[in-house]
């Protein structure tokens, strides 16, 4: 555990000083400004997308820059030469990816409560990102390992939002009819925007949180075994 | 003393590769000894160190460090080995001491970081952001990384490429130093002047393919010209001779020309390590074939 504190730890001041995470909270702050501008329920409705971006948008991107940065600077060949497991390495980047998902909902959170009074389930909230966070930070791990660079990276996350991004936003504003929810759900990031409206709103469909969250949990799992892992051990051999 | 490593009949082709880019190499790399692997970029150097340091791993042939299987050995091999790779690999944002006491942290076994970079000429900008390093500086400050954990085996790659004189004798003489104090080094370069200066015994990398291992005195006396070339002076002008190395001390138009004429150079005929690079791989220094 010493060896993952640290590579958290490292993780989390690199983030600081590559700007990722105060560009992150720029982002979120931008999103207070625009409450100040809305009636309670208005931002109590608006919650769930700002944070649903944040989990499974800019988590992905911001991830994609800090690996890009780091395979400029060579960092990952080094990191593979210390007495750390891969498997640790790997889990502290998306332990502080998660923080990136975290960060923006305690922060939206904070901001319906002190701008609106507006108070929700935040255990769930909080549980529910932490799952969509980590299979955005696998995804996120397997968009940046396919792309060259980021702007091809840019590229990439396009066309894996329009394929799976869009249905989803085409679902909340009524475009795509409500039976095929459960069909939807194949998409990440519909698992993840059923989670994140559950917990904010307080409307939960049991069956379909709990196939979301499993599903969520499965994909990450999978994707890091099988994807992330034998992928991430080859850039650093290829340097 | 023992053996580090002792490599059979290695091969290793890339996936993405139609044939074998290691082709069946066997070498054994003696503790305590600076052992140069050398050859034309593509030879097989990179491959072969990536090999030896696990970040390639689906290869063919044994390996043994210290007569333990290399497969077979967990991550505590990263304790005893530290590796200096050519190109930077220091997270840019961040100062040249935190990124050696980040490194630093995950090693059971620690060198002083102060006393390290105080040697190499960096402990003055500890505090500066890597990303403002010179490439000299960041080539010193790889060497200091592949330090941190005072490992038992070093390997090096190119060490002192982009190092003004004064700093690659630096890095030369703490590798000479690491070396008499018992330490292993494995390196691969293609400047001549640090086999020449730093290596005990080298094998020379071609095409996947080991063509010649042996110590740079042996080499030079295999390739070298068995000869003693004067230069001197007569009626103002510079003239040189040439004479037969063997029975040099009783030939006599040698000494005659010593006693007799002013000479200005003595030289053997031994050849230097780029002219045995030359010709034990066909290929010239900037990667021409011959």
């Amino acid at each position: 555990m010493g060896k993952l504190n640290r590579l958290v730890k490292g993780e989390l001041l690199r983030l600081v000083r590559y700007k990722i995470l105060p560009v992150s909270l720029a982002t979120a702050v931008l999103w207070i400004g625009l409450f100040l501008f809305m009636s309670a329920e208005e931002a109590w409705k608006i919650a769930p997308l700002v944070i649903f971006v944040d989990v499974a948008g800019m988590s992905i991107l911001l991830l994609g820059a800090s690996h890009h940065l780091e395979k400029q600077d060579g960092t990952i060949r080094t990191m593979m030469v210390l007495p750390v497991p891969l498997g640790q390495i790997l889990t502290a980047k998306a332990l502080a990816s998660m923080v990136l998902a975290l960060e923006s909902a305690v922060v939206t959170s904070a901001a319906l409560f002190f701008i609106h009074g507006v108070t929700f389930n935040y255990a769930a909230l909080l549980f529910f990102v932490a799952i969509a966070g980590a299979a955005h930070a696998a995804i996120g791990f397997v968009l940046s390992l396919r792309s060259r660079d980021f702007t091809s990276l840019i590229g990439i996350f396009t066309a894996y939002i329009l394929l799976y991004t869009l249905p989803s936003l085409l679902f909340s504003v009524g475009a795509i009819p409500a039976k095929y929810e459960w069909l939807l759900l194949l998409s990440p990031s519909h698992a993840a925007s059923h989670l994140i409206n559950s917990a904010v709103l307080g409307k939960y469909q049991a069956g379909m949180a709990a196939a979301a969250c499993v599903y969520l949990v499965l994909l990450a799992g999978a994707l890091f075994k099988f994807a992330v892992y034998p992928q991430f051990k080859d850039h650093a051999a290829r340097g | 003393m023992g053996t580090a490593f002792q490599i059979r009949d290695l091969r290793f082709r890339y996936p993405s590769s139609a044939g074998d880019t290691i082709k069946g190499i066997s070498f054994d790399v003696r503790e305590g000894e600076i052992f140069g692997l050398l050859g034309p970029s593509g030879a097989g150097k990179s491959t072969t160190q990536k090999i030896l340091v696990r970040l390639l791993e689906n290869y063919q042939g044994s390996i043994s460090y210290f007569g333990q299987d290399l497969r077979a050995m967990g991550h505590s091999y990263y304790e005893e080995i530290g590796v200096g790779f050519e190109m930077p690999v220091h997270f840019t944002k961040l100062t040249a001491l935190e990124n050696m006491e980040f490194f630093a942290g995950f090693y059971r076994s620690r060198a002083d970081i102060q006393e390290l970079m105080e040697r190499v000429g960096l402990w003055e900008y500890r505090d500066r952001k890597v990303g403002e390093f010179s490439k000299g500086m960041k080539v010193r400050l790889n060497f200091v990384r592949a330090m941190l954990n005072s490992p038992r085996v070093l390997f090096l790659d190119e060490v002192t490429n982009g190092l003004d004189p004064a700093n690659a004798r630096i890095i030369k003489d703490m590798i000479a130093e690491y070396r008499d104090r018992g330490g292993t080094v494995f390196l691969s370069t293609h400047l001549m002047n640090d086999v020449e200066q730093l290596c005990d015994r080298v094998a020379f990398c071609v095409d996947g393919q080991l063509v010649e291992t042996s110590t740079p005195r042996d080499l030079k006396l295999k390739y070298g010209r068995r000869e003693v070339k004067v230069e001197y002076r007569e009626n103002g002008a510079l003239a040189s001779a040439v004479f037969p190395l063997d029975g040099i001390g009783f030939n006599q138009e040698f000494q005659n020309l010593l006693q007799n004429r002013e000479v200005e150079t003595i030289h053997s005929g031994e050849t230097s390590m780029e002219e045995i690079f030359i010709i034990v791989t066909g290929v010239k220094l900037n990667g021409q074939a011959e």
